[in-house]
């Protein structure tokens, strides 16, 4: 046997093998990308239903506070508590209240007119 | 190959054969035949139908104040067949809900038939309490995560509240176990207030946790929308301490107070006595239910005489000046009193004095079809068309069905059958000129971003008057609350107050009139002369003297405090220039308050 012909026995299919290996990459690389989807899918899943606990929680939060705020400045709440005197308030009788009517304006003439606050000299 | 081997080859390969035919047909029966059934198995075990409750909408007063709203709460649930350790779960929900061990362990005990699996199993739904606060709920699933155990989850839900508790429980209403509206405005308003809830698929693993990405469909819940009442809290508030202390002072059988607006009918104001508490309503008496002011129909007494002379006036039969013998206080031909003695009196002063002939003498002067016309005009006999549940008519008898003295009997309101509502509305029709016009408690309806989806505009019904028969009505009214009248103590410091009282006997079970029970009104309207508010007091079967059992002596001066306290709440400017140093109409007992 020659010696040329026993290099050309054993030498390297390099294309061939390389192209093995790069399905073999791809192939190896679409799983490996397709577990890292599918766990990513999951993990935002599980931050998507954290996120949804978190705003129900705090909207649940908000409607009790809400709630209470009603129910704490309720007219009823409001009128217990200035009956307990926990509200110090003092109505204002008739004698303390002035009623005034409003004001006409003047007609616009074009005459001057003194201010009403101006003070006369004696 | 020898006639062995190929025996040995035919028979493995035929075993082979049988082998993959029963796999093959294990696989048709499973993939195809029993299909529907094993995927339905699957289903249950895994797709759930979660709802996404819709939130009910508020009620507020017409400036926004929150008159019944919703608190979230859960319902804990059991899924038995998750359940590993059942004392301990019910260790736990008996020690923060408070209910007794072995009622938890019955519970989670239970077993269910499974139509899928065609055997018993732990129930995998069992509502182990309705209606915990949300931080107790909290507390038992930490409590579950640190014992390491599972089974329980919380489902979603929500409790009205009224933060006002007994005010407007007649008005509001309440709501049942599923959160449906069953009286007042919760009832009426239901289909805007419900909503509806939306619904989403979703996969869950063995474990019971929602699986995200495995979401199926889903559809969002559309929430209620919010209603917003005429009522004012101030003025409501106003009525209630003034009907508490009435109701102390005279322990009627029941009272009702009504504050209408009489230009767009808006009811300001409406109370009712026996009350209940919305937020605890065990044991709470039916009686004590019923809005009175729409369900329950009186006879009105003097106070319909408002409509007698109005009809005489319209018709131009007689005007404010017109002498009508009162026969000196006893109409014989007809066996009808008065209470005091009067030869003649002018229309104006019928009113004025109340005269129960006078007022018959009109209403013969109209005549049976012409009187009966007006008092159906001024909505008697027909229901207001108010957005409150359980609104009766009231009964007003045709002419063919009177007697020979119905005539003389009614205009001073007997034999008619009148709910306080229809009262003040006809009292509405005198102070603003004729108009008839619907009551109104809702003001508008809003979706939960607040863009106005209905409105209630004022509706005039009809006119029922002319505006000069109702001024002439006003200017006696505001007679009969002076000095002169029968209502001096319904006067109001710096206003002119216009009203009229009524004292109704209470028919016996024989049919008779007796002498101990009454029910004893006054409805009015201020300022007189530009009404702000129109008002009506009503108590039945006041606890007081015979003498002093009068519409004048017991709902007057309520409403003189009620018109008070509101006129300076509203901010009315006074109408009359009252003496430094004056006092009070209230004050003096020299005036006759009887009517009839």
């Amino acid at each position: 046997m020659s010696s040329n012909r026993r290099r050309h026995a054993n030498a390297i299919p390099v294309a061939s093998f390389l192209t093995w290996a790069l399905i073999g990459i791809f192939a190896c690389g679409g799983g490996l990308g397709y577990v890292w989807c599918k766990n990513q899918l999951y993990t935002t899943g599980t931050e998507i239903k954290s996120l949804e606990r978190e705003l129900v929680d705090l909207k649940n939060k908000n409607e009790v506070a809400q709630s209470k705020i009603a129910q704490l400045s309720s007219t009823a709440k409001l009128q217990e508590r200035y009956d307990t005197g926990f509200i110090k308030l003092v109505p204002i009788t008739n004698d303390h209240i002035t009623v005034l009517s409003n004001s006409t304006a003047a007609p616009n003439t074009g005459e001057l007119r003194p201010v009403s606050n101006e003070r006369t000299h004696e | 190959m020898s006639a062995t081997a190929q025996k040995r080859a035919l028979t493995t390969c035929i075993a082979l054969a049988g082998c993959f035919t029963v796999f093959s047909y294990r696989l048709i029966d499973l993939q195809v035949t029993k299909h529907d059934e094993y995927a339905l198995i699957a289903a249950n075990n895994h797709v759930v139908r979660q709802t996404i409750p819709a939130r009910r909408g508020i009620i507020t007063d017409i400036r926004g104040e929150a008159l019944a709203q919703n608190e979230p709460v859960r319902t804990v649930v059991a899924d038995a067949t998750l359940i590993t350790d059942r004392d301990a779960v019910a260790e736990i929900i008996s020690k923060t809900l408070n209910i007794p061990h072995p009622q938890v362990m019955e519970k989670l005990t239970r077993v269910v038939y499974s139509q899928a699996l065609k055997k018993e199993m732990p129930a995998p739904y069992v509502v182990l309490k309705k209606e915990v606060p949300v931080n107790l709920a909290s507390d038992i699933m930490a409590q579950m995560a640190e014992r390491k155990q599972r089974g329980l989850y919380l489902e979603t839900d929500s409790t009205r509240v009224y933060p006002n508790e007994k005010m407007l429980c007649h008005i509001l209403g309440y709501v049942n176990g599923k959160n449906e509206g069953m009286d007042g405005v919760e009832r009426t308003m239901e289909r805007f207030l419900h909503g509806n809830d939306g619904f989403r698929y979703s996969e869950r693993d063995r474990t019971g946790r929602e699986i995200v990405p495995y979401r199926g469909q889903e559809k969002e819940a559309r929430n209620g929308c919010n209603v917003r009442l005429t009522i004012d809290m101030g003025l409501q508030n106003i009525v209630e301490m003034e009907l508490d202390a009435a109701v102390k002072q005279f322990r009627p059988k029941s009272a009702t107070v009504i504050l209408m607006n009489p230009k767009t009918g808006d009811i300001l104001a409406m109370s009712t006595r026996p009350n209940f508490n919305l937020n605890v309503q065990d044991n709470v008496p039916e009686d004590h239910r019923r809005n009175r002011a729409i369900t329950d129909i009186v006879e009105p007494g003097s106070t319909f005489k408002i409509v007698t002379t109005a009809a005489a006036l319209t018709e131009k039969i007689v005007h404010p000046n017109t002498m009508i013998n009162c026969e000196n206080g006893y109409f014989a031909s007809v066996k009808l009193h008065d209470h005091h003695p009067y030869p003649d009196l002018s229309v104006h002063d019928i009113l004025v004095h109340s005269s129960n002939i006078g007022v018959a003498k009109l209403a013969i002067q109209l005549g049976d079809q012409k009187f009966y016309e007006y008092v159906r005009r001024f909505g008697f006999g027909e229901r207001t068309g108010v957005n409150l549940p359980g609104e009766i008519s009231g009964i007003v008898h045709p002419p063919h069905k009177w007697s020979k003295i119905s005539i003389t009997r009614m205009p001073m309101g007997q034999e008619v059958g009148a709910t306080p509502l229809q009262v003040a509305t006809a009292m509405c029709a005198i102070a603003n000129g004729g108009h008839l016009m619907m009551p109104q408690i809702i003001h508008d309806i809003t979706d939960d971003q607040g863009h106005v989806i209905s409105q209630f505009p004022p509706q005039e019904v009809r006119t029922v008057a002319t505006k000069a028969a109702t001024d002439a009505v006003r200017d006696a009214l505001v007679e009969v609350v002076s000095p002169r009248g029968t209502a001096t103590l319904a006067r109001v410091m710096g206003y002119h107050v216009a009203g009229k009282t009524g004292t109704a006997q209470k028919p016996e079970p024989d049919g008779h009139y007796g002498h101990d029970r009454y029910v004893v009104s006054f409805v009015g309207f201020m300022p007189a002369e530009d009404p702000a508010f129109v008002g009506l007091v009503l108590l039945d079967e006041a606890q007081v003297s015979h003498d002093k059992n009068y519409g004048g002596m017991v709902a007057a001066p309520i409403f003189s405090r009620i018109g008070e306290k509101a006129a300076r709440y509203l901010g009315l400017k006074p109408t009359v220039e009252e003496p430094t140093g004056s006092v009070m109409a209230r004050q003096n007992t020299n005036n006759d308050y009887r009517d009839q």
